[in-house]
């Protein structure tokens, strides 16, 4: 008598936080299915040739994918926070602290984002070395590719974000995200690169901030050069001040349109 | 219980879903047009798609329309109405099967139409103008039948998965991602295809059934293969069934009080 009533709390923390383990691993490896189906689509279009298309090869061609699949879907429920707090009145109690509540919200979050980047990665990678093959990358280029994926989930998150401040107007802003995903799964090239787009669907989306997601990181990923890498870093830290300014803005009509009910 | 018993209840549930659309009028319309532009998204991927590399395999974005045609329709539809079939593991693990257990009707046909989505709506109206476009009049009753036999098909596998939840706890996040499985294969064209993987999806997992044999033989028709899609729906109707009562007998209730509203 007496332990076995704290082996069984034990027995259900543990089964709690495997629950959670379990949780994280099944999307990543859904999003490796998608890279396995994505592997036999491109198959059946190279065919057994070592052609290129638009300048890949099938092996950049996949693991351009693994890198787009792996920035985009890295991000966690990070809308469904911010509806939930606006919704349920949450948010009025950070309002009072010294801290702003996107920026927290940045920082409490953007470890998860980059464990799950790795994980997604990670598996992606196996499958791909499987069925595919490997890739040509230079180490030396590793930090500087890290850099770009950074500031991706960073605009990523902004965007994000962003949609989210909305439901102050929108009860629902879920529906947003969806469309918002879409968006960078189609023109910010995560599906295709922006090569294989008629021309001009190709040059708009080339200019849009979905493409500093998915597309430019991933280009540079297979197919690095210098000038194209400074011309990203650029862009992507000119899109990371506009949302910055964006989400200020609408954040503090937000607020000011708070009406706090008691305590 | 009899089949009329069911049928009352089944449009009792319809008239609360109706019901409550209208009442949520905002949110269902804006619901269903998300939908519908999600969808169309994702033909805009395939039209860029098909546009550099015209023909994959026999396919072109002619067959691709027809695909999607059938599974946001029979997807749209198995979620309108069966709107419960992807929370049978939830419900199971949670203990709230209990207030199906209660009452005197089948307790999976109760418990797989007592949710709608309004999501689903749009997929089905997007299908239902996809098939428009893509079918001639003659077609029709073969797109009906195939998007019941394609209906039939998901929604059991979705109870066979979901059933796990007796057998090994919460089976949540493995339903989750089966079905999720079944859906993504299915809105890929089957002969990409090959070898181990076109046998699991069209045995195991039967993502082909789905989506890309109702295209073959509203393409190009074949008793064959019609008869085997109707086989494959019978043999995973019977399996879901019996999945489920089998497992019925193990449920242990939870101690969760529900009240449902």
């Amino acid at each position: 008598m007496g332990f076995n009533k704290y082996y069984e709390v034990g027995k259900i923390s543990l089964s709690n936080s495997f629950v959670y383990i379990i949780d994280f691993l099944a999307k990543s490896l859904f999003i490796g299915l998608i890279i396995f189906i994505f592997i036999n689509l491109w198959k059946v279009v190279y065919g057994d040739s070592t052609s290129l298309i638009d300048g890949f090869t099938i092996n950049m061609m996949v693991w351009y994918l693994v890198m787009t699949e792996s920035i985009v879907t890295s991000q966690g429920p990070l809308l469904e926070e911010i509806g939930d707090e606006i919704r349920s009145g949450n948010i009025a109690q950070s309002l009072n602290k010294p801290y702003n509540f996107i920026v927290f919200k940045y920082a409490a979050g953007f470890g998860n984002t980059f464990l799950r980047f790795m994980l997604t990665f990670t598996i992606g990678a196996i499958i791909t070395l499987i069925f595919v093959g490997g890739i040509e990358v230079q180490l030396a280029h590793l930090p500087l590719l890290l850099l770009t994926v950074l500031l991706a989930l960073t605009i990523n998150f902004l965007m994000i974000a962003l949609l989210g401040i909305f439901t102050f107007w929108l009860e629902d802003a879920r529906a947003l995200h969806f469309i918002y995903q879409k968006f960078v799964f189609v023109l910010g090239g995560m599906l295709l690169p922006l090569e294989l787009f008629p021309q001009w669907l190709g040059d708009f989306s080339r200019v849009l901030p979905f493409s500093y997601v998915a597309y430019h990181p991933a280009k540079l990923w297979v197919m690095f050069n210098w000038p194209d890498f400074v011309n990203v870093i650029m862009n992507q830290l000119f899109w990371i001040m506009i949302f910055i300014i964006a989400i200020a803005l609408v954040y503090r009509i937000c607020i000011e349109k708070i009406s706090i009910n008691g305590g | 219980m009899g089949l009329k018993e069911h049928l009352i209840l089944f449009k009792e549930y319809m008239k609360i879903t109706l019901a409550s659309a209208m009442e949520y009028r905002f949110n269902f319309i804006l619901q269903s047009i998300t939908m519908i532009l999600n969808d169309a998204i994702w033909i805009v991927f395939w039209w860029i798609f098909f546009t550099k590399f015209n023909v994959v395999n026999g396919w072109q974005l002619k067959e691709l329309l027809m695909l999607y045609a059938v599974v946001t329709f029979s997807y749209g539809f198995s979620g309108f109405i069966f709107g419960n079939r992807h929370h049978v593991a939830n419900i199971i693990a949670e203990g709230k099967l209990d207030f199906y257990l209660g009452l005197p009707k089948s307790e999976l046909f109760h418990l797989l139409i007592s949710k709608s989505s309004a999501f689903s709506f749009g997929d089905m109206i997007f299908g239902l103008i996809l098939a428009i476009i893509s079918f001639s009049i003659w077609q029709w009753p073969l797109f009906l039948l195939l998007v019941i036999i394609s209906a039939i098909i998901s929604i059991s596998f979705a109870v066979i998965v979901g059933s796990l939840s007796f057998y090994w706890g919460n089976a949540e996040e493995t339903a989750k991602t089966l079905n999720l499985g079944l859906i993504s294969f299915a809105m890929y064209p089957l002969p990409i295809f090959k070898g181990f993987v076109r046998v699991l999806i069209l045995t195991i997992i039967p993502a082909g059934f789905v989506g890309s044999i109702p295209v073959e033989l509203l393409n190009n028709f074949n008793w064959q293969w019609l008869l085997l899609s109707i086989l494959v729906a019978i043999v995973f109707f019977a399996i879901a069934i019996f999945v489920f009562k089998k497992g019925l007998k193990k449920y242990e209730s939870g101690n969760l009080i529900n009240v449902r509203v």
